[in-house]
């Protein structure tokens, strides 16, 4: 597909996002809004934004209350933002962040304002609780119930087992098993072993302690709730320790069972946010440009079917972004590819290398071949920092817009699986 | 000879009927004993609140289209009702759900009221006993809409005249890979009985199936083949499905599912237990 | 921080049984409030000299009602002596003589301020002894004073007048509320350099300021008070207090920078912010500070080295960095204390980083002189902070309620005060100078 050249560049200024917090860890009690406001009350404070009013702001959460129906809107009341800021909520499931942070930057290309902030954030530890079925059928009789027989009516027909409240789970609604369970079948079908993935981990978390130690995050990352850094980091992981943990997905595989606590990002609280704007805006405010958003693509594959595995979208997303931006899989100089577990990551990597793979389900007519592993998640990924679901989409852009920025040239791919069998992946390109 | 009942009747009753002859002891049955009624009933509709209770139970979407094993739960009395009387020659409450095949031309909406006929078509040798087959068919406004067929197995009888054929070779159960997990818990044969009025007892409580012999409630093969469906049917469309069953569904419990996509729009499903490595059911729906 | 003891003490029934029992009596101090008058009543001016007539014109410029000889029947907001002609000890006694039955008019939170030249090993010793004379006048009539009033003087350095910026700065700051907890203190003008703000209250406006340590306390503070005062704020901290640094940012409408300023790159980090974001530095509050307080003979290295690795080392490697940036007429003000200058138990190497820093400050003063700009010190008395907060009970009643004349320890926004006027171009006449914000606190000089 040609696409026409772009009126004008959408380009990042910078992110913000608190440290990321293994769940009902530190930052129980925080809902949602607490810490997208957080997030969003950082950036501002960055940036000199108090007062300004942006364009628009999207963010989003997967576990989200009902009471949040405005949870964008209502985080950017309580920040020093201009009350006249718009705010949209964004829900893609765990590529949330970045689909917030592609359109606004879609709108920023068209002209349609100047200015915005992207973000997500998720809490497991504030998750919402909901009645069952049942109740909730009950309750809402009730309300509807005019005549006091009615109301005994829809009182009576509450059973016991009604009362029990339903926890969300993390499980795909259309086939039962949890993400684990659907990537170890991935994992197992692209052959990836328990060593790879070890090995995955280890470097994820010795890349964030090393990003850390030289200061990279002093401007990515506010303190919360007297977290400095992702409580989820440990730098003296090694493969040594990571291979004596017990598996914890696809355990019916038995021997071939590969996937464990350590090779799979923990269930996380966080939320982060990316400033973004036309060159003119970052311009006439004197805030730096870290890099340009180049393009982003959506891609989903049929996991209900047993087709594709579920996390598996990113590969079949990236060649059609490569293709309409004349590009190759080689042509980057960071690969930011969210480690949902290192199993998604590995498999991914091994499609992309293999003729039958890329032939067939790709329609390509080479392999888009293998990258230099030395440019992977240079600064950790979500295996080291965790994986607050809509956070993390803000999380990399941020990562990758101030690597992109440090080395002054190049470009970076973005690939972010997510739940329903559904992916995102986009190029920026350093400023 | 068609026998036309005024209304659906209700399963507990025939259920009920039927129970003094559970103590009956059949051994043997004669190649034409099954009598020659045809079981009819004029008006039959499905109402909206069953239809919603029916998808949600499923896990299907709501939606105006009345799915292929809810018709067969409409039907489902009329045929029980045949299987419940004196002059049928198999002990209804030791019948073994073996499979059912189905074809359902078109679409059918909720607002269609629909004849239902039902009669057993026939009786076979099974290694295990006897097989009958229950035919029942749905009309709206006298076009054909749904027919299936319903076979049973009555344990340890014999087809009078007819050699039992030998049970077949079983190659070890592979299991195929995992695409779907199914959690059921113990009131699910419970919860399916509250939709299409089935209260079998072996479905409802562990009192009810221990009665009956059985060490736990299981599942009805419907409600699976249901949830398959689910998954699986095509909508706005006719389709055929057929599901076997093989090893019953204890509740609680978990089902292993595999879903496999076929050329021509062809989707075969199934189900086994993980940890004692047997199938469950397998089947396959075929769009029309 | 609320003083619980100073609420106490002025409510109706604690202030009678203060009186009883003859516990120190500490009143509100009068602070500064935009709109507010400068004093609160006439001001008169003690003096015969040609700069006492140029006193009087220039207070009744600054539409001041102003008193000479006599205060007759009017409330006096301060009481202003011209003291730079003084010949021998002698000349002491008219003044003094005629402050004093002037002093039963001193409304509550009123100022008593001398102007007079700084003695000199140079003077002849009459003109010495005179000129050194004022000062301990001065001083002695601080502890006498009452009811929030404070006197404080000013020294012009031979050949400085009243038209010199740094005179009038310092003459204003002084009346002012903006120096409530200053007391018992002299600020010399030595040059003419500076400017007057066209607008009294907004005698920042157009400024960049940075503030490191800005995340809490005197810090945050410092924040407040510049950005009121018209400045746009940098605020920096280390991350690991970024989140409270953000709600300072976002309260004075400025930016953060997360940065610790023991970093070698420090000050080309900040210069970098300062002028990428912002366009300009103009001033710079070297305020984070840290104690690590340990009895001498129980000190480790480790304590030794952070202290002063932080509250003074970086400023000195910081500073070389703003000093090879060239940045024209770039104002630094840095946080010393008291300590630094009296000493304190198990402050060894607090106090040394303190005195420290008075010793840099004098010591930077040409170098940032040259460049049109200036370097000053602010030394903190006894101020309620979290940092404070952490003294064992009875060594702090004792800080802030025995020792210093005003009675009650400072706030930090009476610190971030002094060091607002002293980063200001009005006060581009004084450098090299530390300034003590202690209530006249018994303690040190």
């Amino acid at each position: 597909m040609a696409s026409s050249p772009s009126p004008r560049r959408a380009v990042i200024i910078g992110g913000n996002r608190i440290p990321f917090a293994r769940a009902n860890g530190a930052y129980v009690g925080a809902s949602n809004q607490d810490m997208m406001t957080a997030a969003l009350d950082g950036l501002v404070a960055r940036f000199g934004l108090q007062g300004e009013r942006l364009g628009a702001v999207a963010a989003g959460a997967v576990l989200k209350h009902s009471r949040d129906f405005n949870l964008t809107r209502e985080s950017v009341l309580g920040t020093a933002l201009d009350p006249a800021t718009p705010a949209y909520d964004v829900q893609m499931a765990c590529a949330t962040g970045l689909e917030a942070i592609g359109s606004l930057a879609d709108k920023i290309k068209l002209g349609q304002i100047d200015s915005a902030i992207g973000g997500g954030v998720d809490t497991i530890s504030d998750a919402p609780i909901a009645l069952s079925d049942g109740a909730r059928a009950g309750m809402l009789a009730l309300g509807r119930a005019r005549t006091l027989k009615d109301r005994l009516g829809a009182v009576a027909s509450l059973r016991p087992r009604d009362l029990a409240p339903a926890a969300p789970g993390t499980n795909e609604p259309r086939t039962g098993l949890s993400m684990g369970e659907h990537q170890a079948l991935t994992t197992q079908r692209w052959g990836i072993t328990r060593e790879a993935q070890d090995e995955l981990a280890a470097a994820s978390h010795q890349h964030l302690a090393a990003a850390y130690e030289r200061g990279f995050f002093d401007d990515l990352v506010t303190p919360y709730r007297g977290l400095t850094r992702d409580n989820n980091l440990r730098a003296d992981s090694t493969v040594e320790k990571l291979a004596k943990l017990k598996p914890a997905f696809g355990k019916n595989l038995g021997e071939q069972a590969t996937m464990t606590a350590g090779n799979s990002t923990p269930l996380t609280d966080g939320a982060s946010a990316v400033l973004l704007g036309s060159e003119e805006f970052a311009a006439q405010h004197s805030l730096p440009v870290l890099a340009d958003f180049v393009d982003y693509e959506l891609a989903a594959v049929d996991f209900v079917s047993g087709e594709e595995g579920l996390l598996m979208a990113p590969a079949y997303a990236v060649p059609r972004l490569l293709a309409r931006n004349g590009l190759s899989l080689q042509d980057f100089d960071f690969y930011e590819i969210h480690e949902a577990f290192a199993g998604t990551v590995l498999s991914t990597l091994k499609a992309w290398e293999d003729p039958e793979f890329c032939s067939e389900r790709l329609g390509l007519d080479a392999p888009l071949g293998s990258i230099d592993r030395s440019k992977l998640n240079v600064a950790g990924s979500s295996l080291a920092a965790g994986h607050p679901f809509a956070a993390t989409g803000g999380r990399i852009v941020a990562t990758l817009a101030k690597l992109l920025h440090e080395k002054g040239s190049g470009r970076g791919l973005i690939s972010v699986c997510a739940a329903g069998g559904q992916g995102i992946v986009a190029i920026l390109e350093a400023r | 000879m068609r026998e036309t009942l005024p209304e659906v009747p209700t399963l507990g009753t025939l259920y009920a009927s039927a129970a003094p002859r559970v103590l009956r002891k059949v051994t043997s049955v004669a190649p034409d004993a099954l009598p020659d009624t045809e079981a009819y009933v004029e008006a039959v509709r499905c109402s909206r609140e069953q239809l919603t209770a029916y998808q949600r139970l499923v896990g299907d979407t709501v939606r105006e289209e009345l799915p292929s094993v809810l018709l067969h739960g409409l039907g489902f009395p009329v045929a029980l009702w045949l299987m419940s009387r004196k002059d049928f020659p198999l002990p209804l409450l030791g019948l073994v759900h073996l499979r059912n095949e189905v074809r359902q031309p078109r679409v059918v909406r909720p607002d269609e009221t629909l004849a239902v006929s039902a009669r057993a078509v026939g009786l076979t040798a099974h290694h295990a006993g006897t097989a009958v087959t229950i035919e029942t068919r749905l009309f709206s406004e006298g076009e054909l809409v749904w027919e299936g067929r319903s076979l049973y197995l009555a344990k340890g009888v014999r087809l009078e005249g007819v050699e039992a054929p030998p049970a077949p070779e079983r190659a070890a159960f592979v299991p195929p890979s995992t695409t779907a997990r199914w959690r059921l818990d113990g009131s699910t044969g419970r919860r399916f009985a509250a939709v299409l009025g089935d209260y079998n007892p072996i479905h409802l409580s562990a009192l009810s199936a221990k009665v009956l012999g059985l060490k736990a409630p299981i599942a009805h093969g419907m409600y699976l083949a249901g949830r398959a469906l689910a998954q699986c049917a095509p909508h706005g469309t006719g389709y055929a499905w057929s599901v076997d069953f093989a090893t019953p569904v204890f509740l609680p419990g978990t089902v292993e599912v595999n879903r496999t996509s076929q050329p021509g729009g062809v989707v075969r499903f199934s189900g086994w237990n993980a940890k004692a490595s047997k199938p469950h059911f397998a089947g396959e729906v075929t769009p029309l | 921080m609320a003083d619980q003891y100073l609420n106490f003490a002025t409510s109706g029934l604690g202030r009678s049984l203060v009186k009883q029992l003859g516990l120190p009596a500490p009143v509100t101090l009068r602070r500064y409030r935009e709109g507010a008058p400068l004093v609160p009543g006439a001001i008169l001016v003690v003096g015969s000299s040609p700069l006492a007539a140029e006193l009087g014109e220039l207070l009744l410029g600054w539409g001041q009602e102003v008193r000479t000889h006599d205060a007759g029947d009017a409330a006096l907001g301060a009481i202003v002596a011209v003291l730079d002609d003084l010949e021998s000890p002698s000349g002491l006694s008219a003044p003094a003589l005629t402050i004093s039955p002037a002093l039963r008019k001193l409304a509550p939170g009123g100022r008593v301020i001398t102007i007079a030249r700084p003695a000199s090993n140079d003077d002849a010793p009459a003109v010495a002894a005179a000129r050194q004379g004022v000062t301990g006048l001065l001083r002695s009539l601080a502890h006498e004073l009452r009811d929030g009033a404070t006197g404080n003087g000013i020294e012009l350095a031979e050949g400085i007048g009243l038209d010199a910026p740094s005179a009038q700065g310092a003459l204003r700051f002084l009346l002012s509320g903006r120096s409530a907890y200053v007391d018992g203190q002299f600020i010399r003008v030595e040059g003419t350099g500076g400017a007057l703000p066209s607008n009294p209250d907004r005698p920042l406006a157009g400024k960049v300021a940075v503030v490191t340590g800005a995340a809490r306390g005197i810090g945050a503070a410092i924040a407040k008070v510049l950005h009121r005062d018209g400045a746009t704020v940098v605020a920096v901290d280390v991350p690991a207090a970024g989140d409270a640094l953000a709600k300072v940012a976002n309260e004075v409408g400025g930016t953060t920078l997360q940065l610790d300023v023991t970093a070698p790159d420090a000050g080309s980090k900040i210069i970098e912010h300062a002028q990428r974001r912002h366009g300009r530095l103009d001033i710079v509050i070297h305020n984070a500070g840290i104690t690590r307080d340990k009895l001498l003979v129980n000190m480790d290295a480790a304590k030794w080295d952070s202290v002063m690795a932080v509250n003074l080392e970086s400023q000195l490697r910081m500073n070389q960095a703003f000093l090879d940036a060239g940045l024209p007429g770039l104002r630094l003000v840095s946080l010393a204390s008291t300590s630094g200058i009296a000493g304190n138990r198990g402050q060894t190497n607090y106090g040394a980083s303190k005195a420290g820093v008075i010793g840099m400050v004098g010591a930077s003063a040409r170098a940032f002189g040259a460049l049109g700009g200036g370097i000053n010190a602010v030394a903190p008395g006894f101020i309620e902070t979290e940092m404070t907060a952490k003294i064992p009970f009875g060594t702090r009643a004792a800080g802030r309620l025995i020792l210093p004349s005003l009675q009650q320890g400072g706030l930090p926004l009476d610190v971030a005060e002094a060091i607002s006027f002293l980063a200001s171009d009005a006060a581009g006449g004084i450098n090299g100078r530390t300034l003590r914000v202690c209530g006249q606190s018994l303690i040190g000089a």
